[in-house]
């Protein structure tokens, strides 16, 4: 069984979502990050352009979310 | 399908508006109209104006037709870029003509995901409030982190396949796309030159390769029923099946989905030579494939759930059994599956309106069974605590109008999108598709 506690200096960084996103789930895109950098024909331009589509996208995501939440703070509280 | 009379086909939905597109596009919006209304009410009074507020303001029950559909939304997002990854992957040229459909429908459908999650928080900032400043704590060990992560990552790595995919298309069909849209064109085709054409579709080949391992495998039959399988104290949620049997339904809904999309743009455009019946005849069968190993799974449960269960899930799988939705659920599943194997033997049997009804009917049996399943959980727990709560939970007009609102986001994105974009690949009328085959054997 998990212990639902851990000594301090072990808090935050050690549960079973650590291996799990990180280790497994995240694993696919790993993966095909290498296989753009590594393979051929590859050209750094067109690499740059799919993480920077991944990197823009996540940040224009939850930054917008950001965005709206502080919007509806100063209006409505 | 020659080259020029294809390319008119493929980009007849880009012409000016009919009255149509004009009557479908203002139907959606009164979908959306609706649900604004009542939610309206909801932010203004709280989630009291439902079922759901503090401990379930009916039996108990806090999760109820919200979460149910985010599920059965999350679901119908899966099926559409694993169809066009396979398309791409497994060489299914078959389905080519409805592989960007797919893709779009799960941005689509993920939006409607989301909303949904931020609907059921009540305040709407409370969806950033409660993830952002707590993720690199809590993704260490909450499930609803690792879901947050995750349909992040499944959502971006869609969007990025169709923002790469979409550049081939758009450089050769550029004369007859709307002018009025160039700046977006321009955005869209930065530093684009036609030597990338390889390299682009080998790296959307390794896209197609992640997202057809993670989205089936580690997110709807992963980290979405880990939401519930891994809570012991709810008997009708816990264990190990609810992975393939959440898997099960997500395809079953989502191809469900593809197939009614998919008839839409053919009745709409007469696209009967661009998406021929062989496509949705093909579909069906898969339909039918999943559709069975749902009902599989559901059997699966309910013999562990009778047999010689512990006594909780015992109570709960009974429950399960003597409740007539329930009953409904599977009967729309199953005669939308008797269908299919009849027109299997006899293939006269086979119509598109026929299999878009019976998509229709799965995808409203899909929603029951999910709904249920988050409501008869918390019901049927193994502890009391919810016992004192009166009542049972009915989904509220609030809630349902939810879901007229998310089919009308659904059906004015596609029907915005149709104007800037082409739903279908080029390579679907190209005879030279080969050109653009992936050369990962030189990986």
């Amino acid at each position: 069984m998990l212990p639902l506690s851990l000594p301090p200096f072990m808090n935050p960084f050690v549960g079973p979502g650590t291996y799990l996103i990180f280790g497994i789930v995240l694993l696919p895109i790993y993966l095909m990050l290498a296989a753009w950098l590594v393979g051929r024909p590859t050209d750094a331009k067109r690499v740059a352009l799919g993480v920077g589509y991944l990197v823009g996208l996540t940040t224009t995501l939850w930054g917008s979310l950001f965005v709206a939440t502080m919007a509806i703070d100063v209006v409505f509280f | 399908m020659s080259t020029d009379v294809g390319r008119e086909t493929l980009t007849r939905p880009l012409r000016s508006p009919s009255k149509r597109y004009v009557g479908a596009f203002v139907a959606g919006l009164a979908g959306i109209g609706v649900w604004l209304f009542f939610y309206y009410q909801q932010l203004s009074n709280g989630l009291i104006v439902t079922n759901l507020a503090d401990w379930g303001s009916g039996g108990g029950v806090p999760w109820g037709l919200y979460i149910g559909a985010f599920i059965w939304w999350v679901g119908i997002a899966h099926g559409g870029i694993i169809l066009s990854a396979a398309v791409r992957l497994l060489g299914m040229d078959t389905y080519q003509p409805v592989a960007r459909m797919a893709e779009l429908l799960t941005i689509a459908a993920l939006t409607c995901a989301g909303l949904y999650i931020m609907i059921h928080v009540g305040r709407p900032d409370r969806l950033v409030t409660s993830v952002v400043p707590a993720w690199p704590w809590r993704v260490q060990w909450s499930p609803l982190m690792w879901d947050v992560t995750v349909i992040t990552a499944y959502f971006v790595l869609t969007a990025t396949y169709l923002l790469l995919t979409i550049r081939h298309d758009i450089h050769r069909l550029r004369d007859r796309l709307p002018d009025v849209f160039e700046p977006v064109y321009r955005a869209l085709m930065l530093g684009y030159s036609e030597r990338e054409d390889q390299i682009v579709e080998r790296m959307v080949w390794w896209l197609a390769f992640a997202i057809i391992i993670m989205a089936p495998l580690l997110l709807h039959g992963g980290v979405i029923p880990w939401l519930f399988a891994l809570l012991p104290s709810m008997a009708g949620w816990a264990g190990g099946v609810q992975g393939p049997s959440f898997l099960s339904i997500a395809l079953t809904s989502a191809v469900s989905g593809i197939i009614i999309i998919a008839a839409a743009f053919r009745y709409a455009y007469d696209w009967q030579e661009l998406i021929p019946e062989q496509v949705f005849y093909g579909l069906s069968k898969w339909l039918g494939f999943f559709a069975l190993l749902f009902l599989w799974l559901q059997l699966q449960q309910v013999m562990t759930g009778i047999f010689a269960a512990p006594t909780t899930l015992q109570h709960a799988t009974e429950v399960k059994l003597s409740t007539p939705a329930y009953w409904v659920a599977i009967g729309l599943v199953g005669l939308g599956l008797a269908y299919i194997f009849a027109s299997a033997l006899k293939a006269s049997l086979f119509s598109i309106p026929r299999i878009v009804a019976v998509s229709f009917a799965v995808l409203a049996g899909t929603l029951v069974e999910k709904t249920l399943f988050v409501v008869e959980g918390l019901q049927h727990a193994h502890f009391a605590l919810y016992d004192g709560v009166p009542g049972s939970y009915v989904p509220s007009p609030v809630e349902l109008s939810s879901i007229l609102g998310a089919v009308g986001i659904v059906v004015v994105f596609f029907l915005a999108v149709s104007k800037v974009i082409p739903v279908v690949e080029l390579h679907a009328i190209q005879d030279d598709h080969g050109d653009a085959e992936p050369t990962e054997v030189s990986d």
